[in-house]
């Protein structure tokens, strides 16, 4: 049983060369199934590195990467950093919500075309659980459907993706706040904090369905990331890879995770989420300490 | 499918090599019960196929498979069934499973995964059917593989529990665990079944199944050939006798006697009984006989001739158990309807648990033919449609009923428990366990119309919530509680352990896993108060520490309590 990382692998060695990202015409008409290679690489708030593991988690964050017949299927989730205040870990919810929706996916319980339902299912099953789970978090669920060549997301709250394309983003989610800095959450509260605790259903995510082409980037990551890192650095990152060799990406997400880690802790630098405030009136400055998970994906051929 | 070649050679003489075949199991196909809910991933049996998800891990973890109960609790309850009469003694499964292989193999191995108290397998068979031939099979026989008595585990950790099977001779792909959960300490949980074959039936025993002393001395495998209807069949055709020059000394007893002594046999021993001499075949063929019928025994054989064959004898039965019987086209539709047509008349008691050839004409055989039936269980009946269920309703003297895992369509638990209420005053057992949406108002027509009740199963029920005072209300109002389940409700407090501990003295089994509310004191309380509680499930209670169980445990040596741990 490959894991999901050496598939990668193969797929690029055997697309290596016949690609070109700046080529409208490359793909996108090809007949055949497509897939994805991912890397990811991510920092945890207190320094904690790591290189991509599947279902890993950075601090609070969580992600997966999972492989079905039908489809390639990634998430990020961003667990709300608050209820430790109240002695729960918060990366128990945003992981197991993770490793859930890997095991959907891999035991095929889930419709490409339906990547809220993957959320829906997966939050119902954290409920099914003997052990009582406390804990919210974000979530952001992309989909590539092989045969239709089709993204399917979801996303709820402020993590998010970006497509790019020739350079330039094609496509990108929204973000769901309530009010600042409180993104729609998934929840689950304690008895007698229900009615008291955010908690938004997955049906509250916003869905999109698009067609890629073959060497479409696609960039999955929390808001450690946005908030630090504004488009077009992270375009000019994305600029350097080269090819869709795994080995590439993966030294590209890790590149791109790093810098943001850098920004955050620089008190002088006016970063995305510094600027935000500033044109909602306070006065701030600097970068925003907060976990990063980065998932850098290519669309490219997929070859059993 | 795992698949690993590997070529065994022949030991002395030539054979040609044959490639062992290492599978897990492709499918579940069918089971009687599980612990998780139907659409769901966690503690269901869906997770037996496939690789392991947690092995060699030990602990109570979602992503296996466990059985709806354990222990001996659910038999020391009021909703307890009684035992048929004239079970074989070898019989003792509870519980089974079938699981699927993507090739069909002569099985050299099947070694059973377990993650959790181990040591429910009793039996493991093998099906002669593909069930992934487009064809359907012209003859279905089930091998047993391997089969004893349930014996003690003494851990609870993980163990690949690897039987000595029997060499049979046709392929598998469709393999079947029957378990035994009466001597566990807790639910036992299963992970992954790994089925060794070879494609190529063996020229030569390469591996001699061991004998073992035990089968020899009892009669343990029903008919040790194992070839199939026609064994049983022969046992209970009425084949004509020859009069004979006297019976021994056989007649000079009385009627009643020989009966009396005909009691302790098997059914097969009843029926090979009936072909010796006139005598026995007269006795032996008395309907007074086969006032219970237990044929789930023989679910492997069972057929709609040997339903025929027995037709004539089972005019009186009052208690039948078809339970697990019929399956992959055994038993017809009109074979059912025709047995019940000539024998349904007296029938008090029917178990029809996983029958799957059940329909909904099945169903108004059963509402027609049997005006006094009082228990009927059609428990894992998927197959029946919704509208099968309205049968039922002209069967006006039941008294007990059980739908578990069935597709009657309820809507609104809220409803059932107010029509409960004003219309089963003298209910005594309830098992509402998932019932997705009640709520406090269905406890409050349940307590106050069922001041009865014995027995209330409401676990993993989500939408009851403690702060609105329904599990104390259903304290005060139900004194005579000797079981209540609150499994996985996130919110019963202090509070509710204190009402019970006040107003229901006869409480004999709480499970109250998974809730952080209930701390040591509360609990300490209920023991005092309650004499007779034996089964104390605190599991997941984050108050609840192994200290405190050790505490507790060591002051209230008569109660066992239960705390389950994923690590």
């Amino acid at each position: 049983m490959f894991s999901v990382l050496s598939y990668g692998r193969l797929v690029a060695r055997a697309v290596l060369g016949g690609l070109s990202q700046t080529d409208p015409r490359a793909g996108g008409g090809g007949g055949g199934d497509y897939g994805l290679v991912t890397a990811g690489c991510g920092f945890g708030k207190d320094f904690r590195k790591g290189l991509l593991k599947k279902g890993a988690c950075y601090g609070d964050d969580a992600c997966f990467v999972a492989r079905h017949r039908s489809a390639d299927v990634l998430g990020v989730a961003d667990g709300v950093g608050g209820w430790r205040d109240y002695g729960v870990d918060p990366s128990q919810f945003s992981g197991t919500l993770m490793r859930t929706c890997e095991r959907l996916v891999k035991e095929g319980r889930f419709v490409p075309s339906n990547p809220i339902g993957i959320l829906t299912t997966s939050y119902c099953e954290l409920l099914q659980n003997k052990v009582p789970l406390l804990g919210s978090s974000t979530a952001c669920i992309v989909v590539l459907d092989r045969t239709s060549h089709r993204l399917h997301t979801a996303n709820l709250g402020d993590s998010g993706f970006l497509v790019v394309r020739g350079g330039e983003v094609v496509h990108r989610s929204d973000e769901q706040q309530h009010y600042f800095n409180t993104p729609f959450q998934l929840s689950i509260a304690p008895p007698e904090a229900e009615g008291v605790v955010l908690s938004d259903s997955p049906d509250a995510a916003d869905s999109t369905s698009f067609d890629v082409q073959l060497g479409d980037i696609i960039l999955t990551a929390t808001d450690g990331l946005f908030d630090n890192m504004p488009d077009y650095m992270i375009l000019q990152e994305l600029k350097k890879l080269k090819n869709s060799n795994y080995e590439s990406i993966q030294q590209t997400a890790r590149s791109i995770a790093e810098q943001a880690h850098e920004l955050a802790y620089d008190p002088n630098y006016m970063s995305p989420f510094a600027q935000f405030a500033c044109d909602n009136g306070l006065n701030v400055r600097g970068g925003k300490p907060d976990d990063i998970t980065v998932l850098l994906s290519i669309v490219a051929e997929y070859t059993d | 499918m795992m698949n690993s070649h590997r070529t065994i050679e022949s030991n002395t003489r030539t054979s040609p090599l044959n490639a062992e075949v290492v599978q897990y199991a492709k499918e579940v196909v069918d089971f009687s019960s599980h612990y998780g809910s139907e659409n769901s991933m966690s503690y269901t049996m869906w997770n037996l196929a496939g690789v392991p998800n947690v092995f060699p891990s030990s602990g109570d973890f979602t992503q296996t498979a466990v059985f709806r109960t354990y222990g001996t609790w659910w038999d020391q309850c009021p909703s307890a069934s009684l035992p048929f009469k004239r079970t074989p003694p070898n019989f003792q499964s509870q519980d089974y499973v079938e699981l699927t292989f993507e090739q069909q193999v002569y099985p050299t191995a099947v070694h059973v995964l377990e993650t959790y108290h181990p040591g429910a397998v009793i039996r493991i068979l093998a099906c002669s059917a593909n069930p992934y031939s487009p064809s359907p099979p012209a003859e279905v026989r089930w091998e047993i593989l391997w089969s004893e008595r349930p014996s003690k585990v003494n851990a609870s950790q993980a163990r690949q529990f690897k039987p000595c099977i029997k060499q049979i001779n046709f392929p598998t792909n469709l393999i079947r665990l029957e378990i035994n959960s009466s001597l566990l300490d807790y639910y036992t949980e299963l992970d992954a079944v790994v089925l060794h074959g070879m494609k190529d039936k063996p020229v030569l025993s390469l591996k001699t199944s061991l004998i073992d002393m035990n089968d020899l001395e009892d009669d343990d495998y029903e008919e040790k050939d194992g070839c199939g209807m026609d064994n049983l069949n022969q046992k209970f055709s009425s084949t004509a006798l020859r009069e004979g020059p006297n019976n021994g000394y056989f007649d000079k007893l009385p009627y009643e006697l020989i009966q009396l002594i005909l009691n302790h046999l098997t059914l097969p021993d009843l029926c090979r009984l009936a072909q010796t001499c006139k005598l026995l075949h007269q006795h032996c063929c008395d309907p007074l006989q086969y006032i219970h019928l237990n044929l789930q025994p023989y679910w492997a054989k069972l057929n709609d001739t040997s339903l025929e064959f027995l037709q004539a004898r089972c005019t009186l039965v009052q208690w039948l158990n078809l339970s697990w019987t019929g399956n992959r086209g055994f038993i017809s539709v009109a074979g059912f309807s025709r047995f019940l047509k000539v024998c349904g008349s007296e029938l008090v008691r029917l178990e029809l648990s996983c029958s799957h050839f059940l329909n909904e004409t099945c169903l108004e055989v059963i509402s027609e033919m049997c005006p006094d039936l009082q228990d009927l269980n059609l428990s894992s009946c998927d197959k029946l449609p919704p509208q099968a269920f309205n049968h039922i309703a002209k069967l006006c003297s039941l008294k007990r009923l059980v739908l578990y895992r069935t597709k009657v369509e309820i809507e609104d638990y809220d409803v059932i428990a107010s029509m409960i209420g004003a219309k089963c005053k003298k209910l005594r057992t309830l098992d509402l366990w998932r019932c997705k949406n009640i709520t406090e108002n269905g406890i409050a027509e349940l307590a106050s119309g069922c001041p009865l009740l014995e027995e209330l199963d409401l676990g993993w029920c989500p939408t009851l919530q403690s702060s609105t005072g329904c599990f104390a209300r259903l304290a005060r109002q139900l004194p005579n509680l000797q079981k209540l389940f609150l499994t996985a409700n996130r919110s019963v407090c202090d509070t509710d352990i204190e009402e019970l501990a006040c107003n229901c003295i006869k409480l004999r089994q709480l499970d109250i896993l998974g809730t952080r509310m209930v701390s040591p004191a509360s609990l300490r309380k209920l023991l005092e108060s309650c004499k007779d509680l034996s089964l104390l499930d605190v599991s997941f209670c984050s108050q609840i520490d192994n200290r405190a169980v050790l505490e507790l445990s060591a002051n209230f040596p008569k109660v066992f309590i239960k705390r389950s741990f994923t690590q």
